[in-house]
């Protein structure tokens, strides 16, 4: 099966890229700004998004900001994300743009590994110390020890609330700190006619992000890798017990689940409609496009200590940023493009665009962070194993054929469960040699 | 027989020049190649496939693996019965309810009843439109915030659980599926109503047969070659199902269906030759009613 | 023979009845058809910040046409239908010329493999389509790179016509095939007693005789090409390149969904194949029903 090394060397790692971040490490921007020798010509590059959304707007000013820097055209387009990384394998294969955004971990790595990306070490050399030795870690293949990908950005997966929400119902989510609590909120919530925990899973990951945490809560962060590269079984006890906490959950969840997706739980949240929601802070940048007030009324807390033996050591915080693909028109240019993402300037075109996300580069001053970005590193802080996120710590075919049904299959007959993980670590054991 | 005798002559080999047979060989050969090239030729690939192990990317890759993914398939995806499942239920539906409906307004149409011109139309309009924009009207119907949970004075906050309901969206996506095919055995069977003796029909009702008498006993048995077709292609489509779960559901497994498990498998995310193994499975489903089909409409020329 | 007539005239009278009883039964089951698309009309047709402060059933305060221009800009739609139109043309086209080549010569002259050919054109077209879908992905990439230019077939409209008319020729060979075995043989036997080349057989004498066959798979043709967009998914990597009908995709999903603007754009993307329909009625109808009557 695919090697452990993935998972264990990134262990605790990216912990440090969070240190990074907060600003312990500097003085890389020198090295950053000698990169050698000149690249010319047009780049192309894919934004996962519609053109209207808050994101794209934001990419594309960071491209802007490349060409009025360089005078290389950048050729930017916007593609259905969904479409795109169901097609990746063939896009990749075809007649790929030269640089579009990208995510950390397997997604990244086997398909470097199957010569679709192209190798970006030296323009992670040449951000020099901006990167933390973490944050590297955290984005080079084990395969090879290079790196495929240029890290920009990260983001917790947390409990997410609205501040407002929460005053109107006299609670405080600050304080919950066991499981109790949170089922005490969720109840109190419930009882104010409004959603307890929000959750969709319509796409078939969402829900991943809830099995992560309470796995990683209950069980500790090693099984919770370990489970994900075969080296436990998902027969164990330890995973009933997870899903048992999930279905825990269920009587508080909004009667949809299956019916909507990450942007339904969204739009509950952005509607008062909703207490808590695990969510990546990803979509925060939808909050502050929609208004500021919107946006400052939005907070984030660790999901609480379940098992005190691992309290809250862990957290899911993907690593995003910009790849190169071998079969691109122009893999230097994109290359370049690539490292003006994840350098200074390429941060400063984002934040100047109205991008919440915090940023991996130590270049970028984290004091001009708003207070919901520093909530954000103050709960990345409180963990010291970080994940990747169900879908990035594990093989393709497994995640989406196999745990994205079988959690589907969870939430919509609880009483099915062991029927379910016999039927998960089978098809686990079917699957071919990587 | 004079004409067959005839026919033998225009046909004869001798009179073709070299031009002519160079032409002929053009006329069979260039469509053929495409044919062959972009449609059966994938087809043999998937089918080879299906019995490796590969990711999709370098040739180099793969493995072979037997049966290893059938067996997978077979014994160990609870996802391909409930897909299968899905796929006869829409059979099912759509052949004793779906296209007897539709086979029933189209009788009613072709009495020209008050209005059938306007209803014909109505009928009709479902058939044009492209699936992802039937996905979309019919999001706007059931999606929190539509108008199914406005009418029961739902919000986004509490609303009903429809396509992630378990009990109940089997129905609903039939029904919406139905939306289109109704109109298009509807549109089928008009046509072959057309053909119809009216004046049979007339001496039925003389004689005091009930609507249901005639239907049965000189509608039904006179479009015997369309019925067929009917079947034929209500089987087909059933199997084929696709385009709009993926329009509703993505290739995420809420409401699976084999095509969606080919999709998800082998073309998705993690790539796998178990998609090729689901799509050799459909195939099969498939062959029976293609040879019935072509056993049909070809029964002159197969004699 | 009165008292036929008399029972005759009662028969009706109570037919009568029933008639209408069925007439407003089918009205009422129409009124559920149409009603979607009426009420993605209504949508369309209404600001999105009304919806979101009054709700779906409120009143409406403001009713433009507002959406339609939106999303005609913001999709920009008219580069969308014109990838759709560099597609759907040529496919049309070629399918029914190769289709009709096809027909021609099974119905014209007796080979021994004419009915093998038949079987094998019309069971292509019953494929399930996803059998081929990741190897004609290959098969364009290594062909491309054969001629060293990737983008030959791959990323390109010529990829997807060709796809097209793979798929589509097994059915224009199939109704051209049982159309052509009405026409009277003796057309064919003065053209070869005049000499003429089988070219100018088919060419001068068969092909205006297709013309309504032609005509009536021409629209339907169109109708289903258009309506296509599962291969631009997998066969086109630039956005840019994709028919009109995965542009429409572009406005679901990712931002919060204006329903509002997103109800225009399907009503857009619907309305030429809706007008086609209407227009060419007939044309559609004998089209659809030549194909699957014809035994």
């Amino acid at each position: 099966m695919s090697d452990a090394t993935n998972g264990i060397s990134r262990r605790s790692v990216l912990k440090g890229a969070a240190i990074g971040g907060l600003g312990l490490a500097g003085g890389g921007s020198l090295l950053a700004s000698c990169s050698s020798k000149k690249v010319t010509g047009d780049v192309h590059f894919t934004i996962r998004g519609n053109l209207s959304d808050a994101g794209s707007k934001i990419n594309i000013a960071v491209n802007d900001a490349y060409t009025k820097k360089t005078g290389n055209k950048v050729i930017s387009q916007a593609v259905n994300s969904d479409d795109f990384q169901n097609n990746f394998v063939q896009i990749m294969q075809g007649t790929p743009d030269d640089a579009f955004g990208w995510m950390a971990g397997w997604r990244t790595n086997a398909r470097a590994d199957a010569g679709l990306l192209a190798d970006v070490s030296d323009q992670v050399t040449a951000l020099g110390s901006s990167l933390s030795a973490a944050a590297i870690q955290g984005a080079t293949n084990p395969s090879d020890g290079k790196q495929y990908i240029i890290p920009t950005t990260y983001y917790p997966w947390g409990l997410h609330y609205r501040k407002s929400t929460m005053t109107e119902l006299g609670l405080n989510p600050e304080s919950i700190s066991t499981w109790d609590d949170l089922i005490k909120l969720c109840e109190a919530t419930k009882k104010k006619g409004l959603v307890g925990y929000a959750l969709g899973d319509k796409g078939g990951w969402e829900a991943m992000g809830t099995f992560d945490i309470l796995n990683m809560r209950l069980n500790g962060y090693q099984f919770h890798i370990d489970l994900l590269n075969g080296k436990e079984k998902w027969t164990d006890a330890k995973v009933v017990d997870v899903f048992t906490h999930m279905g825990d959950l269920i009587p508080y969840m909004n009667k949809n689940v299956l019916d909507i997706s990450w942007d339904g739980m969204r739009d509950l949240l952005l509607q008062k409609k909703c207490g808590a929601m695990m969510m990546g802070s990803w979509f925060a940048n939808d909050f502050k496009a929609k208004s500021q007030a919107d946006y400052d009324d939005l907070w984030i807390v660790p999901f609480p200590e379940i098992n005190p033996e691992h309290g809250i050591d862990s957290i899911d915080a993907p690593l995003d940023g910009v790849s190169v693909a071998k079969n691109g028109k122009n893999p230097e240019g994109g290359a370049d493009l690539a490292q003006f993402w994840g350098s200074k300037e390429g941060i400063d075109a984002a934040v100047a665009a109205g991008d919440t996300n915090i940023y991996i580069s130590s270049d970028f001053d984290t004091s001009t962070y708003d207070a919901f970005n520093k909530q954000k590193l103050a709960v990345l802080g409180a963990a010291k194993n970080i994940g990747f996120f169900l879908d990035r710590d594990t093989r393709g075919d497994f995640a989406g054929p196999v745990v994205g049904p079988a959690i589907q299959s969870f939430l919509k007959n609880p009483k099915d469960l062991t029927k379910i993980l016999d039927n998960t670590q089978a098809q686990w054991d079917a699957l071919p040699a990587l | 027989m004079k004409s067959t005798a005839a026919n033998k002559k225009v046909r004869s080999r001798r009179s073709l020049s070299r031009n002519d047979r160079f032409t002929l060989a053009a006329f069979i050969g260039i469509p053929t190649l495409m044919q062959i090239i972009f449609l059966w030729l994938p087809a043999l690939i998937t089918i080879l496939l299906s019995f490796t192990y590969w990711n999709g990317i370098n040739v180099g890759d793969i493995k072979w693996a037997g049966l290893a993914n059938y067996k997978n398939i077979f014994f160990g995806t609870p996802v391909f019965y409930e897909a299968l499942k899905n796929n006869v239920v829409w059979l099912l539906w759509f052949s004793f309810i779906a296209t007897p409906l539709g086979i029933l307004l189209a009788y009613q149409i072709d009495r020209k009843i008050k209005g059938h011109k306007i209803y014909e139309t109505i009928f009709y309009i479902p058939v044009v439109l492209s699936l992802a924009i039937i996905g979309i009207i019919w999001n706007f119907m059931f999606q929190p915030g539509g108008f199914v949970q406005g009418i029961m004075g739902r919000d986004i906050g509490n609303a009903v659980s429809i396509w992630g309901n378990y009990h109940i969206n089997t129905y609903v996506i039939m029904g919406v599926a139905s939306w289109r095919h109704i109109g298009y055995i509807m549109l089928l069977y008009l046509a072959g109503l057309k053909s119809v003796d009216l004046s049979l029909r007339e001496a039925s009702a003389i004689d005091g047969a009930t609507e249901w008498q005639t239907f049965r006993k000189i509608i039904l048995p006179t479009m015997r070659p369309v019925n067929i077709i009917i079947v034929v292609i209500t089987i087909i489509e059933s199997l084929r199902a696709f385009d709009l779960v993926y329009i509703i559901y993505g290739t995420s497994t809420a409401w699976p269906l084999l095509n969606i498990l080919v999709f998800q498998n082998f073309a998705g995310q993690g790539i796998s030759m178990k998609g090729a193994a689901y799509a050799v499975i459909l195939l099969i489903l498939c062959v029976g009613p293609i040879l019935a089909y072509l056993r049909t409409v070809f029964k002159e020329d197969l004699k | 023979m009165t008292s036929t007539m008399v029972v005759d005239a009662k028969y009706r009278d109570k037919q009568k009845v029933k008639d209408r009883f069925i007439s407003a039964f089918i009205g009422f089951f129409a009124f559920v058809w149409i009603f979607p698309i009426l009420w993605t009309i209504w949508t369309s047709l209404r600001p999105y910040n009304d919806i979101i402060s009054y709700g779906v059933f409120s009143w409406p305060k403001h009713l433009n046409l507002d959406n339609y221009f939106t999303a005609f800009k913001k999709m920009g739609l008219t580069h969308y239908f014109l990838n759709t139109l560099y597609v759907t043309i040529p496919a049309v086209v070629l399918t029914l010329f190769l289709g009709s080549l096809i027909a021609f010569v099974v119905s014209r002259y007796s080979f021994r493999f004419n009915l093998s050919l038949l079987l094998l054109f019309t069971a292509g077209n019953m494929l399930p389509i996803v059998l081929t879908y990741i190897p004609v992905f290959w098969l364009y990439i290594k062909i491309g790179d054969l001629f060293g230019n990737r983008s030959l077939l791959y990323n390109n409209y010529l990829g997807i016509i060709l796809v097209h008319v793979a798929f589509q020729v097994g059915f224009a060979t199939f109704v051209l095939s049982s159309y052509m075995k009405t026409v009277p043989k003796e057309i064919s036997e003065s053209a070869i007693i005049d000499g003429a080349s089988v070219f100018r057989h088919y060419w001068n004498v068969m092909l205006p005789l297709l013309r309504p066959p032609l005509a009536a798979l021409g629209v339907l043709m169109s109708c289903w090409i258009y309506n296509d967009f599962f291969w631009a998914l997998i066969l086109m990597s630039q956005d840019s390149k994709r028919p009109v009908t995965s542009a429409l995709r572009q406005l679901q999903g990712e931002y919060i969904t204006d329903f509002n603007l997103l109800a225009a754009g399907a009503i857009i993307v619907a309305a030429p194949t809706v007008i086609l329909f209407f227009v060419l009625r007939k044309q559609f109808v004998s089209g659809l029903t030549l194909g699957s009557t014809k035994g």
